[in-house]
């Protein structure tokens, strides 16, 4: 098997996520598929551990593996709590001047003075580097040390010529002691070939790259854990193109000024997570109402409420969907991994300006945080689409800008564009954008506004499909569920069950001609997802009427804040074939009171 | 270029109760405009939710009745989009010290060039006669039909603590020192604000509103509009509620320190320079 998975832990302070980045950038940078998976804590000290997980490979990599051919621990808490993420017969590092109890097992163990090299020849601050060099010098053949020690120089930069020499001096002392311990493991025989240049970046950067290109120069935001790196990166970028990051207040303010950027005219974001999400409900409305575009990002954490800030979890898609008052129609995106933050990100843009309404795009705080390498990008390939606009030569009448057509779509004037003045509001209003009431107008506008999402789910590609074509046993899913799912259908494959996963990018308006499309040919169907409500079900059941047939459906919920495991879904896979075929009965399953009361 | 000031109103028209104090402000704003020669395509009239923020669907300008609340970062959003407008904000006591009154600290902060008026009647107009925060202590209403549990605030006050950049306050009887002030407010470089008192004849009629002109005064001719305490000091309103402008300072505006963050971010390069290529290098 050409590849390698490694999982550093410590506790926080202890520059796991630090070293576990390094590593990842160099095993990308000399040209290996990489994809990764990092935990913290929210706190920033004060105990609780951080975990950091990358897999490299010479072919493209779905997830962060289950589990690890190598674990390196700093200390003793992190280390009995992940030893189980060990695979037998792999290799176990730690440091034997901080780590007295070391399990027992099937497996073979190094005990490191990382400390003591550390404070010998480096310094103690530089422990986790002495760990990485270790690592680098148990394989050797990958020709890591020099791309490491480059990507020192670059991580350190800011920090002064001593800091980085100093790191140096800890990646060769962990490198060298490595290569002189009596070895007990067949490492140096892994080969893993370089397969070319990659891009890597993380799935937040993925989607503030992606606003970029797709012409997005006005970023207001207020910070929240999983999310604030997509303003920061923006803060640094947008800037050099004459665009403007404002960190506001507060959510409402954020989403707001974006609004009041966007009816001005300038391509517009926030990003947030799901307590921001919540407070940004009523002025989402308001541009659903006054048909600005705009885009939201939602990198969903583990909820209710303050919940768990650094944990993933899929729990805001009824709030996306379903979160403003009113009947208020919006697009909701979900892009799949890394790259996809990157595509849904431009699609996100161009939805918004067609059709004029909020686009809501979910990612979550693994996908937000994890590295993937991406192909890349042929920016001349890309295609950007502005609002349709008011023409000033053309009309010598009163503008209307709510004009009532066949799309539904009306042309937009933005400030500045003379005779197309007119007042935005969220009032229900006429086509010359006068407040009204009457059960004429509210009537017609909501159809033309509702009308504008009838083609969005037609004209973009709004779902995809992966595993074996025609398969009688289906998987829906959304979002960053698919690396696991989709390893699990290979490993279902080799074990010779045939099946076939959907996975919707717009998750509303519901694709339902794509999903009918898929589940015609299913017998089985296991719904996905990271949430205890079952709220994708719950839409998915509602809105797609072939569902009223002979299909078994199954779920797997998992609600613990931990992204998923691919052999745990193959096992779910395993346990719903071999499970006896009973009559279609709703109560059999594991789904919420909500489906049960949808009885067919 | 001198112009009428009927151009900046548009042909539909205002339903607010006969006397209401915002036909003043309404008509002084259109004077103002006509001042300045104002092009109504360039200028955008922002507003939250509330009788007063009914204003720009009467204007011939550009406009946004936004939500309660909400005018002054949906106004920040449209300045910074696009410099080059003229962007009026206006709405009442309730719409912009209560549930807008967090917008109010950090819009003065940023110092945006924008014009902020306030309509304050002491009353929750719109919604038929709540207790705002700027409502007489002794007020009696629907809500509180005992007595208010509340004490009340004092704006101009308040934006002196900010550091609001311009600051008057006036009366919506005087139409010309109305005008004078929003004149003034829009020429300002950076967040002027305009405090307006004005009658709601509907459901405020207890506030005794002709007892409250008489305690109106012109500020001293000698006030000192740079300095901040003595503006404070004036700003009390147990015995005389002075008017005109109480304080004017300069300082750079958020347009202008967006603009420096531009430079500072290019390094000397100039801006088509740098391209979405240099931008993907990063992730090489």
């Amino acid at each position: 098997m050409s590849e390698l998975t490694i999982r550093i832990t410590g506790t926080v302070g202890d520059g796991v996520i630090s070293a576990g980045d390094i590593f990842t950038l160099s095993a990308a940078r000399t040209g290996r598929f990489v994809t990764t998976y990092r935990s913290f804590p929210a706190e920033i000290r004060g105990g609780g551990n951080s975990i950091f997980q990358f897999r490299m490979s010479s072919k493209r990599v779905l997830t962060a593996a289950d589990k690890c051919d190598i674990l390196m621990s700093f200390d003793e808490q992190s280390l009995s709590e992940n030893i189980s993420y060990l695979k037998n017969g792999g290799i176990l590092v730690y440091d034997i001047d901080t780590i007295e109890t070391v399990p027992s097992g099937n497996f073979i163990t190094y005990g490191v003075p990382l400390k003591t090299i550390a404070e010998k020849e480096a310094s103690l601050r530089a422990r986790n580097i002495v760990g990485l060099g270790f690592l680098a010098g148990l394989v050797p053949q990958l020709k890591m040390q020099e791309q490491l020690k480059d990507d020192i120089h670059k991580k350190f930069l800011k920090k002064g010529e001593n800091v980085i020499s100093i790191n140096k001096k800890a990646l060769d002392a962990g490198y060298d002691y490595a290569l002189h311990i009596e070895r007990k493991d067949t490492l140096s025989m892994l080969e893993i070939v370089s397969t070319g240049k990659k891009l890597i970046m993380s799935g937040n950067e993925a989607i503030a790259l992606g606003s970029l290109v797709a012409g997005c120069r006005f970023y207001s935001g207020y910070p929240i854990t999983p999310a604030t790196e997509i303003m920061e990166w923006l803060a640094k970028e947008l800037p050099k193109f004459n665009g403007n990051v404002l960190q506001c207040e507060d959510e409402i303010a954020a989403v707001t000024a974006a609004i009041g950027a966007s009816y001005s005219g300038v391509k517009a974001m926030t990003a947030t997570s799901g307590p921001g999400l919540s407070l940004m409900a009523e002025a989402i409305g308001l541009a659903s109402m006054a048909e600005i575009p705009l885009v939201i990002v939602d990198v969903q954490r583990g909820g209710p409420s303050t919940g768990l800030a650094t944990k993933p979890e899929q729990s805001d898609l009824n709030i996306a969907i379903y979160g403003t008052h009113g009947d208020t129609p919006k697009i909701v995106i979900a892009p799949i991994n890394v790259e996809d933050c990157f595509r849904q990100t431009l699609n996100a843009f161009n939805f918004a300006e067609k059709y004029q309404v909020p686009v809501i795009l979910l990612s979550d705080a693994a996908l937000g945080q994890k590295r993937e390498c991406i192909d890349e990008i042929k920016l001349e390939e890309i295609q950007v689409y502005n609002r349709a606009k008011y023409d000033a030569s053309k009309d010598d009448k009163q503008f209307s800008r709510y004009v009532i057509n066949e799309s539904g779509v009306s042309p937009m004037s933005v400030p500045g564009d003379k005779g197309g003045a007119y007042t935005a509001t969220g009032l229900e209003h006429t086509e010359d954008a006068g407040p009204s009431h009457s059960a004429e107008m509210h009537t017609k506008m909501t159809e033309k506004r509702f009308r504008k999402l009838e083609t969005a789910v037609h004209e973009f590609k709004a779902a995809k499909k992966y595993g074996v074509e025609g398969a009688k046993i289906g998987i829906i899913s959304w979002g960053s569920t698919s690396g696991a799912v989709i390893e699990a259908i290979e490993m279902a494959k080799e074990a010779g069950y045939m099946v076939e996963a959907l996975y919707p990018r717009t998750i509303y308006p519901i694709p339902d001609e794509w999903i009918n499309d898929f589940l015609k040919d299913k017998e089985l169907l296991l719904i996905v997802e990271g949430n205890y409500s079952a709220q994708f079900a719950n839409t998915l059941v509602y809105k797609c009427t072939c569902m009223n047939r002979e299909i078994k459906i199954y779920q797997y919920r998992k609600y613990d804040g931990e992204p998923f495991k691919s052999n745990k879904i193959f096992e779910k896979i395993q346990e719903i074939v071999q499970e006896q075929v009973h009559k279609y009965t709703l109560k059999e399953t594991e789904l919420s009171q909500g489906l049960k009361e949808f009885s067919l | 270029m001198q112009r009428l000031k009927e151009e900046y109103k548009s042909s539909r028209k205002p339903k607010w109760c006969d006397n209401c104090g915002i036909y003043n402000v309404l008509d002084a704003m259109a004077a103002s405009f006509a001042e300045l020669g104002l092009d109504p395509d360039n200028t955008v009239v922002v507003s939250g939710v509330g009788c007063s923020s009914r204003l720009p669907f009467y204007t011939s300008t550009y406009g946004f009745h936004t939500i309660h609340g909400r005018a002054l970062p949906v106004s920040t959003g449209i300045k910074t989009a696009n410099p080059e407008r003229t962007v009026v904000t206006v709405g009442g006591d309730g719409d912009g010290f209560s549930i807008g009154g967090n917008h109010f600290i950090h819009t003065s902060r940023r110092n945006p060039n924008i014009t902020y008026i306030v309509m304050d009647n002491e009353i929750y107009g719109f919604t038929k006669g709540q207790n705002s925060p700027t409502s007489r202590k002794d007020l009696i209403t629907k809500i509180n039909p005992y007595q208010s549990v509340e004490d009340r605030i004092n704006p101009v006050l308040m934006a002196l603590s900010f550091n609001t950049t311009f600051i008057a306050r006036t009366f919506s009887d005087d139409a010309e020192q109305m005008k004078n002030l929003i004149t003034q407010g829009i020429l300002h470089r950076g967040f002027s604000f305009i405090h307006i008192l004005s009658e709601c004849t509907q459901y405020n009629t207890d506030t005794r509103w002709e007892n409250l002109k008489k305690r109106i005064r012109r500020l001293p001719e000698n006030h000192d509009v740079t300095n901040r305490l003595d503006g404070m000091k004036l700003a009390f309103t147990d015995e005389h509620i002075y008017t005109g402008l109480f304080y004017k300072i300069s300082e750079p505006t958020l347009q202008e320190r967006l603009q420096e963050v531009y430079d500072i971010a290019l390094d000397g390069k100039k801006v088509g320079e740098y391209s979405i290529q240099d931008v993907l290098k990063q992730f090489e």
